[in-house]
Parts: C-alpha cells; sequence; structure tokens
C-alpha cells in the first residue's frame, strides 16, 4: 500500500498537524488512499471536451461593485481602508 | 393540528381564505422553535425579528388585496453555507464563524423576490463535508425521529428542521448526497435537481462541478414550488443552463401508467439492511400496482464510484478552501511572525478535522506524480458512470434505488471512522458525479426508523420524479407528519 507523507502533504495545502494527531492522521489518510485507489484500469488516457455544452465565460465589463467599507467590515484587521497583513518584504 | 405542522400549500390556502395570517404562522415556527430546538440543535441562528416583520408585509400585501406568491409567508429555514446579506454564514466553521456577507446568495433573492420568510440558518456538517451533521464546529443536531440518532449529513439541520416543524421547508446542498442522505434520514422529501438548473453563486463552494442547492419539505407539492423558484439561469454561475423551466407543482399529474422503472442491481446489493431493502420493494411494487413496469439493468461502475467522487470532490475542495488563509474575511490566528506563519495557523486552528483530511486527500491527489494515477482516472470514470445512466435511461423512464444502505446511525457510531461514515454515500454520489436530478422519498419505517426511496431521472427531467413521487405520497397518505417531541 502506498504510504502518504502527512508531513509534506499538511504543509503543500498550508496546514500543521499537531504531534499527537500525526499518527492518526496517518492511519485514516492511508485507509483512504487505499479505498480511493480501486479504480479500473483505463483504456483511455484524454479526457474529452464537451463540444455542446460548453461554459460560457461573460463578458469582461467593469459593474458596480461592492463598496469598500462593505467588503472591509469583514476584514480581521484594516487600516487606511486595506487589509493588513505580516510584512512580506525586507527593508 | 397547530398552524407548523401544515404544509406550504395548505397554509397558502389558509392565507388566501384568511384562516390566519403570515405573521401567526411565523410566530407558530418560532414557538415550535422555542419548545423542541433544545432538544433538536437544527439551527445556527434564529432570525426571529426579521422574519416577523417579513410575515407582516405578506399580511399588508393580502390586506390590499394584491395577489401573493404560493411560498409568500411561508417560514423557511436556510443551510448555512447559503450566503444571506446582513446574516452570520458559517458552513459550521471556525473559519466563517463571525462572516456576514454583504449580498445575498442568488436563491436568496429569489425567494426574497416572492415574499418567502427566513426563518434561521441551520446546522450541517463543516464547509458541507459530513454525513451526519457531527462535524458541525459549533453543535450536534438530533434527529426528531429518534433523538439518540444522527440526523444524517452534511444538510441535517435542514433536514431536522422540516422532519421537526421548526421549518415548513428549507434549503440545502447537495455535493455527494447532502439533501437526499438526511432527508432518508429524518423521514421528509429532498430534491437533489440536475447540475446547472440551480445557481450556485453565493453558495460556499465545497467542489464546484458537483455542489447543487435543493429543497427540502414534507409534500412533494411544497418541494416542487421550492424548485420552481430557486431553478434558472444566472449570469453569475457560468454552470449555470440556457433553458426555460415550467411551473413543476402546476405539472404534477401523479399518472405513472406504461412507466419504466429500472432497477439497478448494483444499488441492491449485500451491503443494503434487509429492512430498508424490503421498504423500498415495497414502493416499487404501489408503482406496479399503478402501472408502472420494472425493469432490472446494471450499472457496472457504480462499484468505483465512492472512490472517483471522494478523489474529485476533494480535489476540488482541495482549490476551493485555499481561499480561507485569515485576509479577508473570517478567522485569523493570533501570534503569528510571518504571513506563511499565519496562513498555516489560522488554517490549521480554522478547520476541523474532517475538512483538513478531505483538503489532504485533494493536495495529495493533484500532486505532482500522482495527478495521472488519482484524478485523471477518477475523471475518466466520472464519463463513464454518465455514459452507463444514459444508457440505462434507453430501458427505462426513472431509477429506483434505497437512498441510504441503512436507517440513521447513533450518534458517535461512526465519529473516527471516516471510511463507514463515507459508505453512507454509496447510494448518492453517483447521481452528483452524473449531474442528474434525484428526490428521496420517505418509503416506510424500519425498526421505527424512517428508511428512504431515491429516483433518478435523466438530466432536467424533476417533473417526471414529481409525478412518480406524487403517486407514491398519496399512497402513503399525503403529508410527512412532522415528528412528536
Amino acid at each position: 500500500m502506498l504510504e502518504i507523507d502527512i508531513k509534506h502533504v499538511a504543509k503543500l495545502a498550508r496546514l500543521r498537524i499537531e504531534d499527537e494527531k500525526v499518527e492518526m492522521f496517518q492511519r485514516q489518510m492511508g485507509d483512504i488512499i487505499a479505498m480511493v485507489e480501486r479504480l479500473p484500469e483505463m483504456e483511455s488516457r484524454v479526457l474529452p471536451v464537451d463540444r455542446a455544452n460548453r461554459m460560457e465565460l461573460r463578458k469582461d465589463e467593469i459593474k458596480p461593485s461592492l463598496r469598500r467599507d462593505v467588503i472591509l467590515a469583514n476584514a480581521p484587521e484594516t487600516a487606511a481602508g486595506c487589509v493588513v497583513v505580516p510584512k512580506t518584504t525586507e527593508s | 393540528m397547530n398552524l407548523f405542522e401544515y404544509s406550504a400549500g395548505e397554509l397558502h390556502k389558509k392565507l388566501l381564505a384568511k384562516e390566519c395570517s403570515a405573521v401567526e404562522i411565523t410566530e407558530s415556527v418560532l414557538e415550535r422553535i422555542d419548545a423542541c430546538e433544545e432538544k433538536v440543535g437544527a439551527y445556527l441562528t434564529v432570525t426571529g425579528e426579521q422574519a416577523k416583520a417579513a410575515a407582516a408585509k405578506v399580511d399588508a400585501k393580502i390586506a390590499a388585496g394584491e395577489e401573493i406568491h404560493p411560498l409568500a409567508g411561508i417560514p423557511m429555514g436556510i443551510k448555512d453555507n447559503i450566503c444571506t446579506k446582513g446574516v452570520t454564514t458559517t458552513c459550521a466553521s471556525k473559519m466563517l464563524y463571525n462572516f456576514v456577507p454583504p449580498y445575498n446568495a442568488t436563491v436568496m433573492d429569489k425567494l426574497e423576490g416572492v415574499d418567502a420568510v427566513m426563518i434561521g440558518k441551520l446546522n450541517m456538517d463543516e464547509f458541507a463535508m459530513g454525513s451526519s451533521c457531527e462535524n458541525s464546529h459549533f453543535k450536534l443536531t438530533h434527529n426528531p425521529r429518534a433523538l439518540d440518532r444522527v440526523p444524517g449529513g452534511s444538510s441535517g439541520g435542514s433536514a431536522a428542521a422540516v422532519a421537526a416543524g421548526e421549518a415548513v421547508v428549507t434549503l440545502g446542498s447537495d455535493t455527494g448526497g447532502s439533501i437526499r442522505q438526511p432527508a432518508a434520514c429524518c423521514g421528509i422529501i429532498g430534491l437533489k435537481p440536475t447540475y446547472g438548473s440551480v445557481s450556485r453563486y453565493g453558495l460556499v463552494a465545497f467542489a464546484s462541478s458537483l455542489d447543487q442547492i435543493g429543497p427540502m419539505g414534507r409534500t412533494v407539492e411544497d418541494v416542487a414550488n421550492l424548485y420552481s423558484i430557486i431553478c434558472g439561469r444566472d449570469p453569475m454561475d457560468a454552470t449555470s443552463a440556457r433553458r426555460e423551466y415550467p411551473d413543476f407543482a402546476a405539472q404534477i399529474s401523479g399518472d405513472v401508467q406504461g412507466m419504466r422503472i429500472g432497477l439497478p442491481k448494483e444499488y441492491f446489493g449485500p451491503g443494503v439492511e434487509e429492512g430498508v431493502r424490503a421498504a423500498v420493494m415495497d414502493s416499487i411494487h404501489t408503482l406496479e400496482r399503478k402501472g408502472a413496469k420494472v425493469v432490472e439493468l446494471s450499472l457496472p461502475s457504480t462499484d468505483y464510484a465512492l472512490s472517483a467522487y471522494y478523489i474529485i470532490s476533494s480535489a476540488e475542495a482541495s482549490s476551493n478552501l485555499a481561499r480561507f488563509d485569515g485576509v479577508k474575511y473570517g478567522y485569523r490566528a493570533e501570534g503569528y511572525t510571518s504571513l506563511t506563519d499565519m496562513y498555516e495557523r489560522t488554517r490549521s486552528e480554522g478547520f476541523g478535522d474532517e475538512v483538513k483530511r478531505r483538503i489532504m486527500l485533494g493536495t495529495f491527489v493533484l500532486s505532482s506524480g500522482y495527478y495521472d494515477a488519482y484524478y485523471n482516472r477518477a475523471k475518466l470514470l466520472q464519463k463513464t458512470i454518465a455514459e452507463e445512466f444514459t444508457a440505462a435511461f434507453e430501458q427505462c423512464d426513472i431509477i429506483a434505488t434505497p437512498t441510504t444502505p441503512t436507517t440513521a446511525f447513533r450518534l458517535g457510531e461512526n465519529v473516527g471512522d471516516p471510511l463507514k461514515m463515507y459508505a453512507s454515500d454509496i447510494c448518492t454520489v453517483t447521481v452528483n458525479i452524473a449531474g442528474l436530478p434525484a428526490i428521496s422519498l420517505p418509503c416506510g419505517m424500519v425498526d421505527g426508523l424512517p428508511a428512504g426511496l431515491q429516483l433518478i431521472g435523466p438530466r432536467f427531467s424533476e417533473g417526471r420524479l414529481f409525478n412518480v413521487s406524487r403517486v407514491l405520497e398519496q399512497e402513503r397518505g399525503g403529508l410527512c407528519a412532522v415528528a412528536a417531541l
């Protein structure tokens, strides 16, 4: 059976797994992977495009949108009409 | 009978005949919530004052002699992953514990447009991931038909509220069975509509190619009426279908003469409890007596559907839930030292274990080296499953199966065993994979617990599903009764 590296996958997903839960997740994810591995061999390898039902994207038009203060009302931290996040560049 | 026990159809007649007011209906449901919510726990938020104000508007319209819609003044509950302007929408997650949407989902605009009365927001499994409501960050919901049992999930609050009389109808959402499975567990009716028929704008995304919002209620007419309002093309959802829809409730004939009912053998295997199988077959025999013909058939890829479902839905979930990072809304962890640290702390503290499992499964199946083996193969299998249904519908008009292989399990029974929990979706996931409509109807009691019959139709055949459902509803004696609590 395939081993799943919980710490690595969690890192890719920007998650941290507490040490005491690593074993539980390792076991559960192993069971889940073993379940989803049960797939038949498929002859085709290429997914066809549904030409009859193409998704139509809307036109990229400027329209009225929500007010800035309405949107920022949900933000955890704001200053001067902007969302505040930790510094990402070196000074 | 108290007002909260009636169907929306009966309440509408009472409003027109001035036998009661909309405010009285809303007050009756609010009193019911007060009386039994402690036992059931269906709601995360009750919006009583707003509901009474909305009901008063309907009374004013009636007094002024204006025509009202069949759903005007009808108290309804909304699953807490559907955005409601100004009313907290949490997805039952710590991640969104404080999120107040600045806009309505399209379905909410449509409901407000016909003066429906929103009475509150309903409990669910966190981000709609689960089959028992036990993954809610906030509370447990109990099955009103047996309080020591789960209500099913993920729309467990939506099903429990209808069964308890804490709402006349509700909206749920269904990605792999999340409307039908709880409807079956709680002994009510739930419709998973054709993919693309109901706008997903404002539904917090779990697996965008599978998610659909759908109606739940105690009569086929109520479910059809609610569906007629919420369906339709929406430019805000690029996957919404361009087509016209009829008034479904007006078209229910209740005639199944000559209809071919397909029974796929894979759905009646050893995993299905004997009592559930017998209850489902009782309904099939009823349809035969009313002139339908039974066709036995096979959907051979069913066996692999659960694998394909968990790969596709988790892959999409890992991508959709990447937006929850503590920056623009929702929970943000404290004590972080950098942006990455903030992301990781926020997501680790904000998401529950089941959501983490699905995100990690999705991340894994999409990761380099595994994409072809898992995701691509699951997508190919999805096509095969859809083709098998298309072929089956050349031999029959609708397909009948159990909704769930067992009745509702005990609270706590499957916690900590994800695979057992996932197995309760075995009869429902194929419908989402193929984008089809399906309805779950109560089909009898097994050891005091409701069993569910699932009817599956070709794309956009909701009218046909309502027709067959009506025949069975009449046979059963009409309205699904509110649970005695």
